[in-house]
């Protein structure tokens, strides 16, 4: 009712005033709890993760303060350089193995095809389906006696471990994570994809392109925005791969032997298993370091390949 | 003249070949998707005899609910199903809310400190999961809500990509409107809720299936939160069903298919929504 009033009045300095600062108390009003939230659960964990990341805890004490040491750990543990690498291997198989097959799948998507519906639904099922689900149908499959050693012993082959053994245990499981996350990148690629205008591949194919070229010269540059961003998505992604991991090694050891111990399983290991919420702490910041850095490579490096970004 | 339907005919047959190809992999495709779902059903319906025969069963004889019923009854995933519900639909709906609002005054609002907030905001969708992990715990333990529904729903009931989604779509209305709402007596909050909502659901709807699956299956903040066996979530649940039940795949599978089936439900009912979401997710790109 008050504003009512003032809107018909004339325009003084006093009633601009105080229109503004009614509007400013409508703002905070409408924005405080979300404000609470993200401050007090995403800006003061980092704060607070910093500080336990100085320290020795086991929770049942009180925290003991110890510098750097947890970070110096980083470089002696034994442990670590084996889960730094199981995560790059990770994510050097996901990315880009995700990205070539949802790619090729959307391509062949966009060929005018019918049943692009239920293709696109198939694809994007695994994608919605809890990763425990996930994890124990695949844990079923691939089992010593499960459908697919099966069928490998029904074609003369012998039985594959894949996941007791060192050799196959982490690529069955980022193969998994790809099985599981392909749909997201399909669905991405087909709408770019669905973007492209028709015209200007009619405009190369009159100029005597063919359909290799066009791809390569008009429909690939065009998508390249899409490929930028399911990249650094993928990469941020699969760098903290845990749900998979912890559900598909036996017992929730990360093994056979660390074969499958990634970052993010080694942070919960610590924090959860062993008590050590310092180090886990030291842990987390570090593998925030390298997203950091990794996703400001990305975005430095995509002026030379990503469409409109010159 | 017959050289170009030459190239014509040459072209369609290409086209023609290319789209063979196309089904063929993209059956191909569907075929892996699809085949584990399958066969997760059907152990979930066999008994322990049927488990290892070659060829395989796809259609299970005699089918079997005991599965269904155990895995309900004694391993209580009824009560994980109410817990993971009950869960999910906080979250849901208090993000649906408070993002909205946050969204509103960011696209619609001008006070002091806006720009700042906004980039804070935007800047918070870039912490992951796995920073806040620990010292989110550490403040539930320190609150006292380890191990309560409110201390998993608490920390997610507002997110950046909410609040932005909702603003990049409350921009796209006139700003006329708070002008002839305004004289018509509408404060802030009427225009919001009698205005902006009403006329914002598909936007809503896609947050909503956003968070409601994003949530359903959230594993690792429950996992760690929730330290009695009655509080777990299907999700935590059907992790340690599968450490229990180690060889009895037909348990865990039918575990699974009560874990995955309501939000394959309701993306089967809401699939519009499901994609709409997908493609605005590209928008932070």
């Amino acid at each position: 009712m008050a504003q009512a009033q003032i809107s018909h009045q004339p325009k003084t300095f006093l009633s601009r005033i105080r229109k503004s600062t009614q509007e400013a108390f409508w703002g905070y009003v409408f924005i405080l709890p979300a404000m609470l939230i993200i401050i007090a659960f995403k800006l003061v964990p980092l704060v607070v993760g910093l500080g336990i990341s100085f320290t020795d805890w086991n929770l049942l004490s009180s925290p003991e303060f110890i510098g750097l040491q947890n970070y110096a750990r980083l470089f002696t543990d034994p442990v670590s350089p084996i889960v730094f690498k199981n995560t790059f291997y990770y994510s050097l198989i996901s990315v880009p193995l995700n990205l070539l097959i949802s790619l090729g799948l959307a391509i062949a998507l966009n060929q005018k095809i019918k049943g692009l519906a239920f293709f696109r639904t198939a694809y994007y099922i695994p994608v919605v389906t809890a990763s425990v689900a996930v994890s124990a149908v695949w844990v079923w499959l691939l089992s010593d006696f499960g459908i697919i050693n099966q069928l490998l012993n029904a074609i003369g082959v012998a039985s594959v471990n894949f996941l007791q053994d060192p050799k196959y245990a982490l690529t069955s499981i980022t193969l998994v994570d790809v099985w599981k996350n392909l749909g997201f990148n399909v669905v991405i690629f087909l709408a770019a994809l669905q973007d492209v205008p028709d015209e200007l591949r009619d405009a190369a194919r009159v100029d005597g392109a063919n359909e290799r070229r066009i791809f390569r010269h008009v429909t690939l540059p065009l998508i390249t925005p899409s490929i930028f961003f399911t990249a650094v998505m993928g990469v941020i992604g699969s760098l903290q791969a845990f749900d998979l991991v912890f559900n598909m090694s036996l017992k929730h050891e990360g093994g056979p032997a660390r074969a499958t111990s990634t970052i993010g399983f080694y942070i919960w290991q610590n924090a959860f298993k062993y008590s050590k919420m310092g180090y886990a702490a030291a842990l987390s910041f570090a593998l925030m370091a390298i997203l950091l850095v990794l996703t400001i490579i990305q975005w430095k490096m995509r002026s030379k390949w990503v469409y409109g970004e010159k | 003249m017959s050289t170009n339907t030459l190239h014509n005919r040459s072209a369609r047959r290409k086209s023609s070949m290319s789209k063979v190809l196309a089904y063929a992999l993209l059956t191909l495709g569907a075929v892996v998707m699809l085949v584990p779902f399958l066969w997760m059903l059907s152990t979930s319906l066999k008994d322990q005899a049927q488990l290892f025969a070659w060829p395989p069963n796809w259609l299970p004889n005699p089918v079997t609910w005991t599965n269904y019923s155990e895995v309900m009854g004694k391993i209580k995933f009824g009560l994980y199903g109410f817990n993971t519900l009950k869960i999910t639909l906080a979250v849901t709906l208090g993000r649906l809310l408070f993002c909205s609002m946050a969204g509103y005054a960011f696209a619609r609002m001008k006070f002091p400190g806006k720009d700042f907030l906004f980039v804070m905001t935007l800047a918070t969708m870039m912490i992951s999961s796995q920073i806040t992990l620990i010292p989110n715990f550490i403040i539930m333990r320190t609150l006292g809500l380890v191990n309560t529904h409110l201390g998993v729903i608490l920390p997610q009931l507002a997110d950046g990509f909410g609040i932005f989604l909702m603003r990049q779509f409350f921009l796209t209305f006139p700003f006329e409107l708070e002008d002839a709402a305004s004289l018509d007596g509408c404060n802030p909050l009427m225009f919001y809720w009698k205005i902006l909502i009403p006329n914002s659901k598909p936007i809503l709807a896609t947050l909503a299936v956003m968070t409601f699956q994003g949530v359903w299956n959230d594993f690792l903040w429950p996992l760690v939160m929730l330290t009695s066996p009655g509080k777990r979530t299907l999700a935590v649940a059907l992790s340690y069903l599968v450490g229990q039940y180690t060889t009895r795949w037909e348990i865990q599978m039918a575990g699974s298919v009560l874990t995955v089936l309501p939000v394959i439900i309701l993306f089967f009912l809401l699939q519009k929504y499901f994609v709409q979401s997908i493609k605005m997710s590209g928008l932070k790109g």
